[in-house]
């Protein structure tokens, strides 16, 4: 079945590079996402699942990685429908050139193959190819604009990223050289390390996963990794944006889930591990939350809010009970369709104003009534207010967090304010900011970039209103499988 | 072979790799500080095939092989390349300290690694004396490295910087254990491209946006449509 994704991909990379046209080259990324979310859908529906891959058994699919799959595809989908008009209109006010479009679709779909085959990795140091190979594919998205700013993010992202990245690589050399020395043959594959973690000691597995949590806690965003990301996720064209918040990020999380299982399955469980993820998690909550006070740029903030919910996951990965880790799964897939919803909203705004300033953004409601109500809405969600999922998954993962300490549960509730108070009162700064006498030509959105905002948000609220019961027994499976319950 | 002199080779080797970090750390000239990462690239292979001969391990060998191709040739080739085109030759500036307090600064961090490693891997991993030396000055490569970035202004001194946190890793999975072929094979792929696309960057910086379009055409001119 991975062969069907990596066939798929390459399939789709041939024809980009046949055809010129950007008809040919926008039908060809939504028939590559659309075909990847198809074929996941089938999977979840026929296949008994989990699968390992003979005979390296270096591939693997559980129903945590089709979920993560199902993710990337629904973005990349929504993506795929909304840049034809955004790209059009880059190309119009020359931000892009029309002869740079393959530079941008090529990376694209790229992106998309080595993001699903990421998730279907069983061996870590596979996994973490595939994810270097995310951040290489993504830089070329943010550098693709005629902006030297981008390029500055664009370093700043690979180098933060590949750097921390290194130490994880230092922490699965120990860990293979670990399961040497006990088990007597090296191994990194998630599946015999859950197996056989209970042998490993669990002192140097520990040391282990402190490494190995550098790198991904960068490519999540994590403090004190997170330097990059308000760079790169706001200098990055708008759709490009929304992947890296909603699915890239998921990557990194989706790496600590994993090996945070191989450490709960170990002979003696190290609180200590439980609250270092903790005390991260709530550092980046804290830094991530002061920074989001008195910004300017749109996009920078939804980024830093970005982060804020990285930390909030990692609270709940910290946390590590069956009910955490469903709300968690639950807080990915939430998080992901909303951040996707904003970011895609201020692309919409920028391509009005030219730019993300909020002092540039005057007649907002006037000018963009569905991005504004978009971003009005996707704030609602994203502060955690109902009916979205978001308010379920937050309320909850603290009721949990209740039981390890009153104090931290303070603690975010006085950040999460914070984001929150940060978030709204710019957003009143926007839509407060009129000039009856500024003469703004009206950017008319097409109708391919409202389409893929109102599929996020219907699906945002339906998870939230009437989380539907396959979805609810999907995640119980994947907190059993992941928890061996 | 005999042992205990392939010991001696490699001891010697390292502490040649220890200087080409110290000139990495302290010179100013891009020209040679690829030179040096070029010469320490080297040593490694060399190191690998030491130890080949010493344990027969067929691994080693292919991993000195790659590291010669990837390491001593591509990269190289493709910085040098790159910086021909640079106008600013010479990386004059430092960040936070000067080259005497850096080497300083990483004789502490060699005593570091050193202390944190002789409390966890050596007893567990049971590796003797001698490896344990590798695997310590990995370690310290690849924070000594990690300092090259920190103090670095120029986008190729850091990326040579992150070249030589790489070679710190390499060293690493040399003495502690051997990671399965193809997964090395892969980690140089990625390496490649990075640095690729990091020098690709750097071009970029120093020059105007079309000329970095251009390029990044021209590396992969597939990704560019002709001009109307």
């Amino acid at each position: 079945m991975i062969i069907a994704y990596i066939g798929i991909g390459l399939c789709i990379l041939l024809l980009l590079f046949a055809f010129k046209s950007h008809k040919m080259m926008y039908f060809l990324s939504i028939m590559h996402s659309l075909s990847y979310l198809a074929l996941t859908v089938w999977i979840l529906n026929n296949l008994k699942l989990p699968i390992v891959y003979s005979p390296s058994s270096y591939f693997y699919m559980d129903y945590l990685s089709i979920f993560e799959v199902m993710i990337a595809s629904i973005i990349f989908l929504c993506a795929a429908i909304y840049s034809r008009g955004y790209l059009k209109s880059l190309i119009t006010i020359q931000e892009l050139k029309k002869e740079n479009l393959k530079l941008f679709y090529i990376p694209f779909n790229l992106l998309l193959t080595v993001t699903a085959v990421s998730f279907f990795i069983n061996n870590l140091a596979l996994f973490w190819i595939f994810a270097e190979l995310t951040t290489l594919f993504s830089v070329v998205l943010i550098v693709v604009l005629n902006a030297k700013k981008n390029i500055d993010a664009a370093l700043k992202y690979l180098f933060v990223s590949s750097t921390s990245m290194l130490f994880s690589f230092i922490g699965l050399i120990f860990l293979f050289a670990l399961t040497k020395s006990t088990l007597g043959k090296g191994t990194l594959n998630w599946t015999v390390l859950m197996e056989s973690a209970k042998l490993l000691p669990p002192v140097f597995l520990n040391a282990a996963f402190v490494f190995i949590f550098i790198g991904f806690a960068a490519k999540a965003g994590i403090f004190p990794f997170h330097t990059w990301l308000p760079h790169a996720h706001s200098r990055a064209p708008s759709v490009v944006s929304g992947i890296l918040s909603g699915v890239l990020l998921n990557i990194g999380i989706y790496g600590i889930i994993r090996m945070n299982a191989v450490l709960h399955q170990s002979a003696e469980l190290s609180f200590g591990m439980q609250y270092f993820l903790i005390f991260f998690g709530v550092v980046t909550i804290a830094v991530s939350s002061f920074c989001m006070l008195r910004r300017n740029n749109l996009k920078k903030l939804i980024a830093f809010s970005s982060i804020e919910h990285m930390g909030f996951l990692l609270v709940g990965i910290g946390i590590w009970s069956p009910v955490a880790l469903f709300l968690v799964l639950i807080h990915i897939i939430s998080h992901s369709l909303i951040k996707s919803l904003m970011f895609f909203s201020a692309g919409i705004l920028h391509r009005q104003y030219h730019s993300n300033n909020v002092n540039f953004i005057i007649n907002a409601f006037k000018l963009q009534p569905f991005a504004s109500a978009m971003l009005i809405i996707g704030t609602i969600a994203i502060i955690g207010l109902p009916p979205f999922a978001l308010f379920i998954s937050k309320l909850l993962i603290l009721q949990q967090l209740a039981d390890i300490s009153h104090w931290l549960l303070f603690a975010i509730l006085v950040f999460m304010l914070i984001a929150a108070y940060a978030i709204v009162s710019f957003l009143v700064k926007i839509f407060t900011g009129e000039k009856k006498d500024a003469k703004i030509n009206q950017y008319i959105t097409p109708f391919t970039m409202k389409l893929p905002l109102i599929a996020l948000i219907i699906m945002a609220l339906l998870i939230g209103l009437f989380m539907p019961d396959w979805l609810k027994d999907w995640l119980l499976t994947i907190v059993n499988e992941i928890m061996r319950i | 072979m005999n042992f205990l002199l392939m010991e001696h080779v490699i001891k010697l080797l390292l502490i040649f790799v220890i200087i080409s970090a110290a000139i990495i750390i302290t010179r100013r000239g891009l020209g040679s500080l690829v030179l040096a990462y070029q010469i320490q690239s080297l040593l490694l292979a060399f190191i690998a095939v030491v130890l080949f001969l010493t344990d027969g391990n067929i691994i080693l060998l292919g991993l000195a092989l790659v590291t010669l191709i990837s390491k001593v040739m591509i990269i190289p080739y493709f910085i040098r390349n790159i910086q021909r085109r640079i106008q600013n030759v010479r990386d004059t500036e430092f960040s936070y300290l000067t080259p005497i307090a850096a080497i300083f600064v990483s004789i502490a961090i060699m005593l570091l690694a050193y202390v944190s490693l002789s409390r966890i891997v050596a007893n567990q991993l049971a590796l003797s004396k001698f490896f344990f030396l590798g695997a310590m000055i990995g370690l310290s490569l690849t924070l000594i490295g990690n300092l090259i970035m920190f103090r670095r202004r120029m986008v190729i001194s850091k990326t040579i910087g992150y070249l030589t946190m790489e070679n710190g890793v390499l060293l690493i999975s040399m003495f502690v254990t051997e990671l399965p072929f193809i997964i090395e094979i892969l980690i140089m792929l990625d390496l490649v491209i990075l640095i690729v696309l990091a020098v690709l960057l750097a071009f970029g910086i120093d020059n105007t946006i079309e000329e970095f379009h251009k390029k990044l055409g021209q590396f992969a001119f597939w990704f560019k449509d002709e001009e109307p």
